[in-house]
C-alpha cells in the first residue's frame, strides 16, 4: 500500500517548551511558512509541564550578564561552551519578557515588576517564577499562544520512528499515527527535534513516562553524535518511592537539609558549597546527601528507605502557601507529610540529561537541515552540571534560535526526491508493522525495562566506578540483544500503547549505550560525573566534550574541544 | 508479614477493530497500599495484560493525562489512593467522551472547543521583547490566577450534565480559560470573547450544576468562571448599548 | 452500563480517524450522588409552575365575584393544598440556600470600577434581603387583612 505523504516547510518533532517556542518563532518570522508539529502526546502533556522552580534571566539591578554567565560556566564545571553561555544570558531576559507578553502568570513584586527568587549556584536572585508551577504555566502559555497561528499544523499523538536523511540532508520524518496505527511521512525542508530527555532509562527519576530519549535516539541512529551523555543530573530532593520532584525553590525560599540527627550537614561539614549551603549546585548537594547516607547519618526508619530531610517548618504556612504551594500539595499527596509541620523525606533522583544531540550554537547538527533544542539537545550550555532554572530558559532561547535557523535553511533548501523517500518510508512502515505483528518473542517489556533501569542506576549513579560502569556497558549490550526477542501481546492497530512502549524501550537502550560508553572513558570527576576511582577533575586530559557515534559494530566515542573564553578553568569551590 | 491485599479491577475494554461495543474485563491483583489507582492500572498493563491501553505521563497530577471514571466518578488516577476504594474498583473511560480504545477517549472535540475561546493574550498593539515585561500588581494577578491552574484533564466535561446533552456547549474548562484571559489585566480582548460568550452553546447553556467544580482536581472552580463570564457578558452587552463602540475600555 | 449521552457529545469538528464507541452519560446522573441535589433543584421548576396556576386561579376568582372568592378560599383550606404549599415553601428554601451558597463565586473580580464585597458578606446580604422582604410582605399582608 502506498504510504501517505504530508508536506510542510518545517517539521518540528516535540510539542514541549522548546518545540512550541521554535514553532512560534517560525510562525512569527514568516506567516507564509507552513509548520508541521509532530508530537507523541498532546502538547500540554509534554514534560515541560512538570518543571517547578523557575526560569533564570537577569532581572534585577544588582545582577548582570557577566554574573549569570560566570555562574553558569562555574556550574558547568567549565565544560559549558562560553560563546553559547554568553549568547544565552543575553537572550534570556528577552525570552522571559516575551513569555510575559504571551500571558505567563509570573509572580509579582508589590510594584508590579516580575519577582525573582534565589536558586542553587546562582549568585543573586534571578529565577523568575509563577509560584512553583513554572513549567506548567510556561507550557500552557506557549501552547495557548501557539494556537493563534493557523500555519502551525499539529499532529498530536504521532510517534516519530525514523529521520529521513538523503545523503547528508534531512528530508522529513516517518511517524506512526498512534490512533490509527498507520505510518505516514511528514516531509519538510528542515526538521527541529525538541523531544526532551531520557530520564526513564533510570528507575528512580523525576521524569514522566514519556521521557524516553526518543529524539536523541533518532538522531543517534541517523548518524549524529550524542554529546556529553555521561553527565546525568541527580536532583537532590526527590520524594522517596515515586521520585516526584520537590523543587529547588523550596531551598531558594529558605528550606534546610537535615540528616537523621537534625544537623544541617551542608553547614556542619565541608561539602565544597561554602556559605551557599543549601543553595549550592545540584551535583554537589546530591553527593553530600549520598555521603551522609553512607556515613550512617541518614534516616532509616519508616517505609521510605534511606533518606534525609528537607525541612521547611521554619518558613511558616503563609510563605509555603504563597511561594511553594505545589511542594505542599505533592508532599501531602505522595508521602503523607505536611511540610508546614513536618520535614519532607527526600533523596537524590535522576532529573535531567546535560548531554544530548550534539549541536552548534544555532541548534544545527551534523546533518544539514536538522536542528535540535531543549533537553534532547546538547548545545553545551550546561556542560557537566546544569544550574537549576537555566533549562526552562534554554528551551526558549535555543528553541527560538533553532526555529529561526531552520527557517533560514529551509528557504534555500530543495525538496527531496519523493519516490526514494516513499520507498524508504515503506521500508520503515514494514519494520513497524512487523514489530506489531511479531508473535515469537519471550522477553517481557517490563522485564527488559527493569533490567535496563537497574544497570543504569548501578553503573551511572551519583558516584561511579570503573567496574560498575563497565558492567553497565556490557549489560546494555546484552539487553540490546535480548530486545530482539521482545514479546508483543498487543497486535491491534488502534491506539496500541504496547507498541509505543517497545519503540520507546528501544530508544532508551540506544541512549543508554551512548551514556555508559561515554561514562566509562571519562576517567575524571567533573560536575555530575563523579568517579570514586578518579576523584579529581583532570583538565589536562579531559577538558573536552565526549561524542558518541552510532555504529553497527558498537558505539564510537571521540572528543570535541570546549569553547573557552574569558573565564579560565579554576578550582570549583563555593 | 501479611499478604498484600487483593483487589479486583473491572476495566472497560474496547478495540474498534474487534468489538462492536465496549465490554469489561476483570483483573484481580495484589495491591500495594501506597499505590495510586494509576499504579494499579500500570501494573496490569506491565505485568498482566499488555493489550490494555490508557494514557498517562507525569504521575504527579500536573500533565492531566490520566483522567478516568473510577467507580462512576471522574478522577485523576495518579492522585487517587488505591486504598480509598473497596475490594472491587470499576474503571471506565471518561463519561461524555467518544471512546477510541479501552480507557482512551477522543480529545479533539475538546481541543476544538478550547480554541474557540481565543485562549491567548489579545492586545491592540503587539509588544516586542525589548519592551520588557508589562507590570501587573499582585492583586491583578490574583484575579485570574486560579483560573490559570487548569491542567486540561477534562474531568469537568465528564461530570457536566449540559455536556451530556448539548454537543455545542463549550464546556467548563474552555469557558474558564476564556474568562481567565478576560480578567487578566494584560489582555484587551474581553469584548471579542464576550461576544463569543453571548452566542449559542456557551455560558448561558450552563445550569450551574456545579459538578465541574466538585470534580476538579486542581480547585480551579470552573463553575465560578463560567458564571462570572455570564455576568461579564451581560455587563459588556449593556455597556455596549449605552456607549457607542470604541468608547468602552 | 451507563445511559448514552448525546451521540455528538465531545465529538470533534473533523470526524475522528477511527471508529469510536459513543459517549455515555456520567453513571450517577441524574438520580444518585451529588446529582440528586442538582436534579431536585431543577425539578422544583415544576412546583413553581403549579404555584403559578394556583395564583392565576385565585386572581381569576377575585375578579369573578365574592362567591367565587369565598369558594376559592374554602378550596385553599383543603389539606392537599396546604400540603402542596408546604412542599413549595421547602423547595423555595432549598433553592434559596443552594443558590445563595453558589452566588458569591459567580461575581467577577471586578464589575467596572467596583469590586464586589467578600463572599461571606454577599451571602449575609442575600439572607438579610430574603428575611427583610419576607417580613415586609408579611406585615403588608397582615395589615391588609386587619
Amino acid at each position: 500500500m502506498e504510504i501517505e505523504v504530508l508536506r510542510h516547510d518545517i517539521v518540528i518533532v516535540g510539542g514541549g517548551g522548546a518545540g512550541l517556542r521554535a514553532a512560534i518563532a517560525v510562525a512569527e518570522a514568516d506567516p507564509s511558512v507552513s509548520i508541521g508539529m509532530v508530537s507523541k502526546v498532546y502538547p500540554m502533556r509534554s514534560h515541560t509541564v512538570s518543571a517547578e522552580g523557575g526560569a533564570a534571566a537577569v532581572a534585577r539591578d544588582d545582577d548582570d550578564f557577566e554574573m549569570h554567565g560566570y555562574d553558569t560556566v562555574k556550574g558547568s564545571d567549565f565544560l559549558g561552551d562560553q560563546d553559547v553561555i554568553q549568547y544565552f544570558v543575553q537572550e534570556a531576559p528577552k525570552e522571559l519578557a516575551l513569555l510575559e507578553h504571551w500571558g505567563c502568570p509570573w509572580s509579582r513584586n508589590e510594584d508590579g515588576t516580575v519577582a525573582t527568587r534565589a536558586f542553587g549556584g546562582m549568585s543573586t536572585k534571578r529565577t523568575w517564577f509563577a509560584t512553583d508551577k513554572v513549567g506548567f504555566h510556561m507550557l500552557h502559555a506557549l501552547f495557548q499562544h501557539s494556537m493563534r497561528f493557523d500555519q502551525i499544523v499539529r499532529y498530536d499523538e504521532q510517534f516519530v520512528t525514523k529521520l529521513l536523511v538523503d545523503g547528508n540532508t534531512i528530508r522529513g520524518v516517518a511517524a506512526l499515527d498512534i490512533r490509527e496505527g498507520v505510518m505516514r511521512l511528514v516531509l519538510g525542508r528542515a526538521v527541529v527535534l525538541a523531544t526532551g530527555g531520557g530520564g526513564k532509562a533510570f528507575p528512580f527519576t523525576t521524569n514522566g513516562n514519556i521521557k524516553t530519549g526518543d529524539g536523541m535516539a533518532l538522531a543517534y541512529r541517523a548518524g549524529v553524535a550524542l554529546k556529553d551523555m555521561e553527565f546525568v543530573q541527580y536532583h537532590p530532593t526527590g520524594l522517596p518511592g515515586t521520585g516526584i520532584l520537590i523543587t529547588e525553590a523550596a531551598r531558594g525560599e529558605g528550606g534546610y537539609l537535615r540528616n537523621a540527627d537534625g544537623e544541617r550537614f551542608l553547614v556542619e561539614r565541608d561539602y565544597g558549597v561554602g556559605t551557599k549551603a543549601e543553595l549550592g549546585p545540584r551535583d554537589m548537594i546530591s553527593r553530600a546527601i549520598i555521603q551522609e547516607i553512607e556515613a550512617g547519618r541518614a534516616v532509616t526508619q519508616g517505609d521510605w528507605g534511606e533518606h534525609v530531610y528537607l525541612d521547611l517548618t521554619h518558613l511558616g504556612e503563609e510563605k509555603i502557601q504563597s511561594r511553594i504551594p505545589m511542594v505542599r500539595e505533592l508532599s501531602k499527596l505522595y508521602v503523607g507529610v505536611d511540610p508546614v509541620h513536618d520535614p519532607i523525606p527526600i533523596r537524590p533522583v535522576v532529573h535531567y540529561m546535560m548531554g544530548g544531540i550534539d549541536t552548534d550554537i544555532e541548534g544545527g547538527t551534523s546533518i544539514d537541515g536538522l536542528y535540535a533544542a531543549g533537553e534532547c539537545a546538547s548545545v553545551s550550555l550546561n556542560g557537566a552540571n546544569r544550574l537549576g532554572s537555566n533549562s526552562l530558559t534554554e528551551c526558549l532561547v535555543f528553541g527560538a534560535r533553532s526555529g529561526r535557523k531552520a527557517l533560514e535553511f529551509a528557504r534555500g533548501a530543495s525538496e527531496g526526491d519523493e519516490s526514494s523517500l516513499r520507498s524508504e518510508g515503506a521500508n520503515e512502515a514494514g519494520r513497524v508493522d512487523a514489530l506489531r505483528a511479531k508473535t515469537s518473542g519471550t522477553e517481557k517489556i517490563s522485564g527488559l525495562r527493569r533490567a535496563l533501569n537497574d544497570t543504569m542506576e548501578s553503573g551511572c549513579g551519583v558516584y561511579r566506578e570503573e567496574v560498575q560502569i563497565q558492567a553497565s556497558v556490557d549489560t546494555v549490550q546484552e539487553i540490546k540483544r535480548r530486545f530482539e526477542d521482545v514479546e508483543i501481546q498487543d497486535h491491534s492497530k488502534v491506539f496500541n500503547t504496547e507498541l509505543i512502549s517497545v519503540l520507546e524501550l528501544s530508544n532508551m537502550i540506544d541512549i543508554s549505550e551512548a551514556l555508559t560508553s561515554c561514562a566509562v572513558v571519562r576517567k575524571e570527576s567533573r560536575g555530575a560525573h563523579t568517579r570514586r576511582d578518579f576523584p579529581n577533575r583532570d583538565d589536562q586530559n579531559f577538558l573536552h566534550h565526549s561524542l558518541c557515534h552510532f555504529d553497527s559494530t558498537g558505539p564510537k566515542v571521540s572528543t570535541k574541544p570546549v569553547t573557552l573564553g574569558k573565564w579560565e578553568p579554576e578550582e570549583r569551590k563555593y | 508479614m501479611s499478604d498484600p491485599p487483593k483487589k479486583t479491577f473491572v476495566i472497560t475494554r474496547f478495540d474498534p477493530d474487534v468489538d462492536e461495543v465496549p465490554k469489561t474485563q476483570s483483573y484481580e491483583i495484589a495491591v500495594d497500599p501506597d499505590w495510586k489507582v494509576l499504579d494499579a492500572v500500570n501494573y496490569i498493563k506491565d505485568e498482566v495484560d499488555g493489550t490494555l491501553s490508557h494514557r498517562w505521563s507525569c504521575r504527579m497530577a500536573v500533565c492531566g493525562s490520566c483522567g478516568m471514571m473510577v467507580n462512576g466518578e471522574p478522577r485523576l488516577t495518579c492522585k487517587d489512593s488505591v486504598s480509598q476504594y473497596g475490594d472491587t474498583v470499576e474503571i471506565t473511560p471518561l463519561s461524555n467522551f467518544p471512546v477510541i480504545r479501552d480507557l482512551v477517549v477522543e480529545m479533539d472535540g475538546f481541543m476544538d472547543k478550547f480554541k474557540k475561546v481565543k485562549p491567548w493574550i489579545i492586545r491592540a498593539k503587539e509588544l516586542a521583547a525589548e519592551d520588557g515585561p508589562v507590570r501587573q500588581s499582585p492583586e491583578e494577578l490574583e484575579e485570574f490566577k486560579q483560573f490559570s491552574m487548569c491542567i486540561n484533564c477534562m474531568l469537568c466535561y465528564s461530570a457536566c450534565p449540559v455536556v451530556s446533552n448539548e454537543p455545542e456547549f463549550l464546556g467548563p474548562a474552555a469557558i474558564a480559560l476564556g474568562h481567565r484571559y478576560n480578567v487578566d489585566s494584560r489582555d484587551e480582548g474581553a469584548s471579542e470573547r464576550n461576544a463569543i460568550f453571548r452566542g449559542e452553546g456557551t455560558v448561558f447553556s450552563c445550569s450551574f450544576a456545579n459538578e465541574c467544580s466538585e470534580v476538579c482536581p486542581k480547585n480551579v472552580d470552573p463553575a465560578a468562571a463560567v458564571n462570572q463570564a455570564k455576568f461579564n457578558a451581560v455587563i459588556d452587552w449593556a455597556t455596549g448599548l449605552v456607549l457607542p463602540s470604541g468608547e468602552k475600555e | 452500563m451507563a445511559r448514552p449521552a448525546h451521540p455528538q457529545a465531545m465529538q470533534p469538528v473533523k470526524p475522528g480517524r477511527t471508529r469510536t464507541a459513543p459517549p455515555t452519560m456520567p453513571p450517577q446522573f441524574p438520580m444518585t450522588g451529588r446529582y440528586r441535589a442538582y436534579t431536585l433543584f431543577d425539578a422544583t421548576g415544576f412546583l413553581y409552575l403549579f404555584v403559578g396556576f394556583v395564583a392565576l386561579r385565585v386572581v381569576w376568582a377575585l375578579g369573578t365575584g365574592s362567591a367565587a372568592w369565598a369558594n376559592i378560599q374554602q378550596q385553599l383550606a383543603n389539606p392537599l393544598y396546604i400540603g402542596f404549599h408546604v412542599i413549595t415553601l421547602a423547595a423555595v428554601c432549598f433553592v434559596a440556600v443552594r443558590f445563595f451558597g453558589l452566588f458569591p463565586k459567580a461575581q467577577p473580580p471586578r464589575i467596572g470600577p467596583l469590586k464586589p464585597p467578600p463572599g461571606p458578606v454577599i451571602v449575609g446580604m442575600l439572607y438579610a434581603a430574603w428575611i427583610g422582604i419576607t417580613v415586609l410582605m408579611s406585615a403588608a399582608l397582615m395589615g391588609g387583612i386587619s
